[in-house]
């Protein structure tokens, strides 16, 4: 048998796109976390982005429109969470958790009308250069926007944090928001901010599977990838870098144990699917092992409500 | 240029509190002014209202006779007003030089030599690209005089800045801060630090509940006469006598090791020491060079080796807390309300926690409430706890208080050896008086103490040995008559 060097590949780009809504939202979560938010509403906010974007596509028939719309719906949910936690200041984790719950129950209410109806086809970019080189040609070339988008995020968000005034005081803030507070830094204003994009970023994710990468509406289609998203924050010890490489680990196993099922391999059915959430949590865990850097990365302030008493 | 700060009729109150009474006060540049007074006396609400933390009530602050308003600490920056709080305002996993650059408006090159020449000038030598958490507390105070100095401030205020430093630290503070007040620099230096005081400043104001009780110059003061404006009453001074030389040992700890998983712990290395009887040892030290650690193997929490500890000729060192208790040992943690006692519980309950076998405090697994009662009522009025109500959640005691119960728990079994981490820290003089003499009557029974404590004068007057932890190392055991706060600054500064 004669594998097709292309084939490969396009099997590298099927993982490529299925690492592309656990980066985008890993990575939004990432700069929540930083700031000392934890939110656990990822899967709800990715939903309500998934059903709005494709709502506004079917609705508008505009694609900008949608995609926008799908990030406005995850600021606006997100809106919510930044109310109560960081206003009314309730607790990080149960907040997330019924943001997620409320998620999912409304994106089936509102994505009744829409099951069963076809998606828009998205506008890819470079498709004419796919052809020409082997191998590289389809992973590089012929994806969408937010494809490239998604995986240019990491760099930028590193550089973000590293490099920019506004990163830094975004790390300020997740270490010590008392010391930041006092510093004259407006915590809750930075905190408001990091939720606010955090949830522009898991609704674009959401948005991405329900119009680019199943370009259909289904009822909880998310399927928990915002629960792995967060785990990929985590384990990654807060480093974006790491989020795409675990992103491209998740990605990887989920498409390999489908060809390896759809082949016959003889590895019972439940073992393989559980495949990529071990080995992606055993390699993230093996690669931040050194205990000084989880301490420096690790935001001290993670889930800890700060308010301000004068 | 000269500078004059007025504060004029500052009130502020909290909801059953005045934390400043209708304070007036003036102060002029070229002076190092001292702000005298105990926990609570409403000088750090006083300082924390002129660095624009917290906002007053009433009255107002006139910088060069502008009036100034403080609404945030952005205000107070911006006005040249610096302040170095005591728990320090650093981002610890940040380095020293994006935490410099956080709060400044400067180019990164412009700003590195601008913080290389102020290091020069005052002689302060830190690395600049290291995370802030791998500093010792005297650099990361140097940090926090940086940042100020970085915006040649016309004020400069220190909230108690030596509680963190050793001897040598202390003195190159002080230097450093009569550098600045000779460059026109005005300085307030709040403290409950007699000596220091007297050592440092030029004139001295003193607070007591909420109110300005007297504005004085340091050469018409001395120690007592301080000590009793602050306290309001003639204080006595207590003195431990001589403790009659013992030779029977009652601890006994051999080549102890500990290595610690967490970076951010400290390592033990080959600790050996044995107290006598009658005795109390104290170990000095800097906070954070080991002395939680041996804290928690003394009493337990940590689990070592059965033969590295000898009680009463009994190997315990892989019993848990509970059971040291039963040979007749007793512990008091250094944070009270996270270790000793738990601040959402009530007065006897708290007492309950300590369930010794002998107590009966529980029947069949049943909590026996009225035993419980009755012990902590007897706790309450044998330790001088200022309240009646036993149902009273521990977490509204004041420190004193609460440190009176936690000991009077520990002792009301008469143990043969009560080890205490810092049992004064945060106390005011009062309360600090009244536990200094429950430790002096403790050796006088004939029982012993282990003091792990970071005040040296504490020490050198409670402790009959004093031994010196620095990094992890046990100095050698010197004879408490012997050593000078001199000398044990240098060994805790980890010189020989």
């Amino acid at each position: 048998m004669i594998i097709d060097i292309n084939f490969i590949g396009l099997i590298i780009a099927s993982i490529m796109a299925s690492a592309v809504p656990l980066i985008l939202a890993s990575c939004g979560e990432l700069i929540t976390e930083r700031s000392g938010v934890l939110n656990l509403g990822v899967e709800g906010m990715m939903i309500i982005g998934a059903i709005s974007g494709f709502a506004l596509m079917t609705v508008t028939e505009s694609l900008i429109i949608a995609v926008f719309g799908a990030m406005l719906a995850g600021v606006l949910i997100s809106t919510i969470f930044a109310f109560l936690t960081q206003t009314l200041i309730t607790n990080h984790v149960a907040t997330g958790l019924a943001l997620t719950i409320f998620g999912i129950g409304i994106s089936a209410m509102i994505g009744k009308n829409f099951v069963g109806i076809p998606g828009k086809e998205f506008p890819v970019l470079f498709e004419g250069l796919k052809d020409i080189i082997p191998l590289l040609g389809p992973i590089l070339f012929g994806h969408s926007i937010v494809f490239y988008f998604a995986f240019a995020l990491p760099f930028i968000t590193s550089y973000f944090l590293k490099k920019t005034k506004i990163g830094l005081i975004v790390r300020a803030v997740g270490d010590s928001p008392e010391s930041a507070s006092n510093q004259g830094i407006n915590v809750r204003l930075v905190r408001y901010a990091c939720i606010l994009y955090g949830g522009a970023m898991s609704g674009l994710a959401g948005a991405y599977l329900s119009m680019i990468y199943t370009p259909q509406w289904i009822e909880n289609m998310t399927g928990g990838r915002g629960w792995i998203a967060l785990a990929l924050v985590v384990f990654s010890t807060w480093n974006p870098i790491k989020i795409l490489i675990g992103a491209m680990i998740f990605g990887g196993l989920t498409i390999i144990q489908f060809h390896m099922q759809a082949i016959g391999v003889r590895i019972p059915v439940q073992f393989l699917t559980a495949l990529p959430y071990i080995v992606t949590i055993i390699v993230l865990v093996v690669i931040s092992r050194d205990s000084r850097k989880i301490r420096l990365s690790t935001p001290s302030s993670l889930g800890k409500s700060f308010h301000k008493d004068n | 240029m000269n500078t004059n700060l007025k504060i004029s009729n500052v009130t502020k109150i909290y909801p059953g509190c005045v934390a400043n009474d209708n304070v007036s006060l003036e102060f002029n540049s070229g002076k190092i002014y001292a702000l005298l007074g105990e926990n609570g006396a409403g000088k750090s609400t006083l300082v924390k209202i002129l660095s624009g933390v917290i906002i007053p009530d009433e009255g107002k602050i006139y910088l060069n006779e502008n009036n100034l308003k403080l609404n945030s600490p952005l205000d107070a920056k911006k006005n040249d007003i610096g302040m170095v709080f005591q728990h320090f305002n650093l981002f610890e996993t940040l380095s020293v030089f994006e935490n410099l650059i956080i709060d400044s408006d400067e180019q990164r090159e412009s700003l590195r030599e601008k913080i290389d020449t102020i290091m020069k000038k005052y002689n302060f030598s830190i690395d600049l690209d290291i995370p802030v958490l791998n500093l010792s507390a005297g650099q990361k105070q140097k940090v926090e005089i940086i940042r100020c100095l970085i915006r040649s401030p016309k004020v400069l205020i220190m909230d108690e800045p030596t509680s963190v430093l050793t001897e040598q630290e202390t003195s190159e503070l002080f230097l450093s801060l009569k550098k600045f007040s000779e460059e026109g620099i005005l300085i307030i230096y709040i403290t409950h630090k007699l000596k220091e005081v007297m050592q440092l400043c030029d004139e001295v104001a003193v607070m007591r509940r909420g109110k300005l009780v007297s504005v004085s110059e340091i050469k018409n003061e001395n120690i007592e006469s301080l000590a009793n404006k602050m306290v309001g009453q003639n204080l006595k001074t207590i003195k431990k006598k001589k403790a009659k030389t013992s030779s029977d040992q009652l601890i006994k700890i051999t080549n102890l090791n500990f290595t610690s998983e967490d970076p951010f712990e400290t390592n033990l290395m080959d600790i050996n020491f044995s107290v006598n009887r009658g005795e109390c040892l104290g170990i000095a030290g800097i906070s954070g060079n080991g002395q939680s650690e041996l804290f928690q193997i003394l009493s337990g929490e940590i689990i070592s080796e059965k033969n590295s500890i000898e009680f009463n000729n009994n190997y315990i060192g892989d019993l848990n807390p509970q059971e040291r208790r039963e040979y007749l040992m007793a512990f008091s943690p250094e944070d009270r309300l996270e270790q000793a006692a738990i601040p959402q519980m009530k007065i006897f309950e708290n007492v309950a926690l300590n369930n010794f076998k002998s107590s009966n405090f529980f029947n069949n697994g049943l909590i026996n409430e009225n035993k419980i009662k009755e012990h902590s009522k007897k706790i309450i009025s044998d330790f001088n706890v200022n309240t009646d109500n036993i149902e009273l959640k521990s977490q509204f005691l004041s420190g004193g208080n609460l440190q009176k119960l936690i000991i009077g728990r520990e002792l009301i079994t008469s143990p043969d050896l009560l080890i205490c981490f810092n049992p004064t820290w945060g106390l005011d003089v009062g309360a600090i008086n009244y536990i200094h003499e429950t430790l002096i009557k403790i050796n006088e029974k004939n029982k012993s103490i282990i003091l792990i404590s970071t005040d040296t004068d504490e020490l050198l007057k409670l402790s009959d040995k004093i031994s010196v932890i620095h990094k992890g190392k046990l100095s050698k055991i010197m004879n408490a008559e012997e050593v000078t706060s001199e000398k044990l600054g240098i060994l805790m500064g980890g010189a020989n």
